[in-house]
């Protein structure tokens, strides 16, 4: 089985379309949450809809028991009806009743979600078989889905689609500043109707897929991971639209691959809605680690690469004022782990600035330029806090200690301006002048 | 008649609390004028109810001698910078095209000649080299500064400032000014909602003194003096809004 086939084959093909055109849809109108701060919108509306689900399946087996064909429309307009009741139900609360919003959606939450399981149940024993037409709809079953649900999701996806490319400048306006878009004649109630319809229907047409309870993560997990890596509006939907795509089609692999793999000779399947959701939620893991500005990795990295460089500088300065130091006198001044120091030693050798001269350390010509730099930076610092901001005490050298590693080429310019090229620091040491520049 | 912004018998409720009561005044166009009046007292209210952001419960509020929808495309708004997220992932080049908008309507596509525009915005209020910058860069003064671009490039008669000066440095304040004094000189109308009074005999020719109820409003000459700014910022208004507030309770049944 090649991935070609995921895209070809009559039994493939209708899952793979199916659940990517979905995860497209969700991940775009999740982008529109997100940026409205309303993210838990997306949660709330779907779980509301089970009651709804429940409701018209039990209505559709009572009335038309023998046209079971028929019955999406009896989910899908069961879904439609409570989660529009659920959205009135939160907007009742809080605008009447003052409950906080958060608040307010996990309770429509949580009660319409009770509901629909209590009437799911009293189903089972009345009626089992249309039991597990329900139970389908919790986490999904899209290896069912065919042709038609390809043709139906990719209506969503380019109505989706085709909206934002259309009002994207007016959309980011009502995102940014809702009260300046209205004042300045943008449509802004009627932009909001429209993306809170294409959400719905984003919604509960999507729990045929993935299902009520995990509807919410396709909406979530593809902008999280896409904001963390771009700063422009514009790439943050297109690359949520792609990673709800990739979502979609990896999850559907994982779930053939993945059960042909565990269960080769069982007749079990991994359900695709959970597998696509997982691989969401891992894009998005994988984005917030590793993201390049952002990411918790880099951060980290560059976190310990200042700290490495704040250690070189303090060894550097520690030569400047004591030329020549033993290995474990310089050792005892520096609390940090043994190899961290070896590793700075070696580097500020490695790079010149400092050597070893009958197992003394000393600083090489190069290095007491480096080092009388961050001398400079101090002592000029400390001036400023006691001359300019009436700093006294011990607080003048600890913040100084920080600020040395801080403080850029420009800001020594502006200071030295600033303090008119001062000769002594407050304790009356003498600053170690700069080269004048030609 | 020639008002920029008159209001009649205007009264604003936010749920059960009255933020303006009763509140009618005229103000002449070109002149700057400054809304006063302590925390709470309804000034960024009564800027909202101007543009139709919020609904007034009685009366009625009217910009340029019209009620706003009316003569929307010619009036700027300035939102208080603290209403706005500012990590939103937008450059400022973009959000000054904004003041385009009202223009451009729902499908329009931005021109060359906007993007000249907005740039020459930018470099007014001398922002030129920071048009591709992320908001989330800027410092408090550099953001209000592109606000104040976004209001340039509508080319309004009319400006609405909500605290243009909050949280902004002395360089930029003194700027901003200069520039709206420039702009009045060109016959347009400022209003500012501002909370410091020393400047006030400065900045502004025209002063709204605002605390629910009005005050007073007229030429600066005539209103900013000692007793009604006791009767804006002093403890005389606690009794009245005490009272105020228990009857709304009343009214509503939560006592």
């Amino acid at each position: 089985m090649s991935l070609f086939d995921f895209f070809t084959d009559p039994v493939l093909r209708g899952p793979t379309w199916g659940t990517l055109l979905m995860c497209i849809a969700s991940s775009l109108m999740g982008v529109v949450l997100f940026f409205k701060k309303r993210i838990l919108l997306g949660e709330s509306l779907s779980h509301a809809a089970y009651p709804g689900v429940v409701m018209g399946v039990s209505f559709f087996s009572f009335f038309f028991p023998a046209h079971e064909e028929w019955i999406f429309l009896a989910v899908l307009g069961g879904a439609f009806i409570s989660s529009l009741l659920g959205l009135k139900a939160i907007e009742w609360m809080e605008i009447k009743g003052k409950v906080h919003s958060d608040a307010a959606l996990c309770f429509v939450l949580a009660v319409f979600f009770g509901i629909g399981t209590v009437g799911a149940s009293a189903m089972q024993l009345v009626n089992p078989v249309w039991y597990s037409q329900i139970q389908m709809l919790l986490f999904g079953q899209a290896a069912t889905m065919s042709d038609s649900h390809i043709f139906l999701y990719a209506v969503l996806s380019a109505f989706v689609a085709c909206f934002i490319l259309l009002v994207f400048r007016p959309l980011q306006a009502v995102l940014f500043d809702r009260d300046f878009a209205k004042s300045s004649g943008i449509p802004v109630l009627v932009l909001e109707k429209i993306v809170f319809w294409l959400l719905l229907f984003s919604l509960i047409l999507g729990i045929r897929s993935v299902g009520v309870v995990l509807m919410a993560g396709m909406v979530v997990a593809p902008v999280i991971a896409a904001r963390q890596l771009t700063d422009r509006l514009h790439f943050v939907f297109f690359l949520a639209a792609c990673f709800g795509a990739l979502s979609g089609l990896l999850g559907n692999i994982l779930a053939v691959v993945g059960s042909s793999f565990l269960f080769p000779e069982e007749k079990l399947n991994l359900p695709t809605g959970p597998m696509i959701i997982l691989v969401g939620a891992s894009l998005a893991l994988l984005s917030l680690l590793f993201a390049p500005k952002r990411g918790l990795a880099f951060r980290l990295f560059r976190i310990i690469s200042f700290h490495f460089r704040c250690l070189k500088e303090n060894i550097l300065k520690a030569l400047w004022k004591k030329r020549g130091i033993s290995f474990s006198d310089l050792r005892k001044e520096h609390v940090v782990s043994s190899f961290f120091f070896r590793l700075a030693l070696l580097r500020l050798s490695q790079e010149g600035w400092i050597e070893k001269r009958d197992e003394m350390f000393v600083l090489t010509p190069d290095g007491v330029q480096k080092a009388a730099l961050v001398i400079r930076l101090h002592r000029l610092w400390e001036l400023y806090l006691a001359k300019s901001l009436g700093f006294e005490g011990e607080k003048i050298h600890n913040n100084a200690e920080e600020m040395e590693h801080i403080l850029t080429p420009d800001f020594e310019k502006r200071l030295t301006a600033f303090l008119l090229d001062p000769k002594e620091d407050p304790h009356n040491q003498p600053i170690p002048q700069k080269e004048r520049e030609l | 008649m020639n008002y920029a912004l008159q209001a009649k018998d205007l009264s604003v409720n936010y749920g059960e609390t009255s933020v303006l009561w009763d509140v009618t005044f005229q103000v002449p166009s070109g002149v700057i004028l400054g809304v006063l009046g302590p925390n709470g007292a309804g000034k960024s209210t009564l800027l909202k109810a101007a543009l139709g952001l919020i609904q007034p419960l009685s009366g009625k509020i009217l910009v340029l001698d019209r009620p706003f929808s009316e003569v929307q495309k010619k009036v700027a708004y300035v939102p208080q910078r603290e209403s706005i997220d500012w990590s939103f992932p937008i450059t400022a080049e973009e959000v000054v095209l904004m003041g385009r908008y009202n223009r451009l309507g729902l499908f329009g596509r931005i021109r060359q000649a906007d993007r000249e525009a907005a740039e020459s915005a930018l470099n007014l209020v001398g922002m030129g080299s920071f048009a591709k910058r992320q908001i989330s860069q800027l410092s408090g003064g550099q953001q209000q500064r592109l606000f104040l671009a976004r209001a340039l490039l509508q080319n309004p008669d009319i400006f609405l400032l909500d605290e243009p000066f909050a949280g902004v440095d002395l360089a930029t304040e003194k700027a901003i000014m200069a520039l709206l004094k420039k702009q009045k000189e060109e016959g347009k109308t400022i209003v500012i909602v501002h909370h410091d009074l020393p400047t006030v005999e400065e900045y502004f020719d025209w002063v709204l003194l605002l605390n629910t109820r009005l005050i007073d409003c007229g030429p600066v000459s005539k209103v900013f003096d000692r007793k009604n700014l006791t009767n804006a910022f002093g403890k005389e208004q606690v009794l009245f809004s005490e009272a105020a507030d228990l009857s709304a309770k009343k009214m509503s049944g939560l006592l």
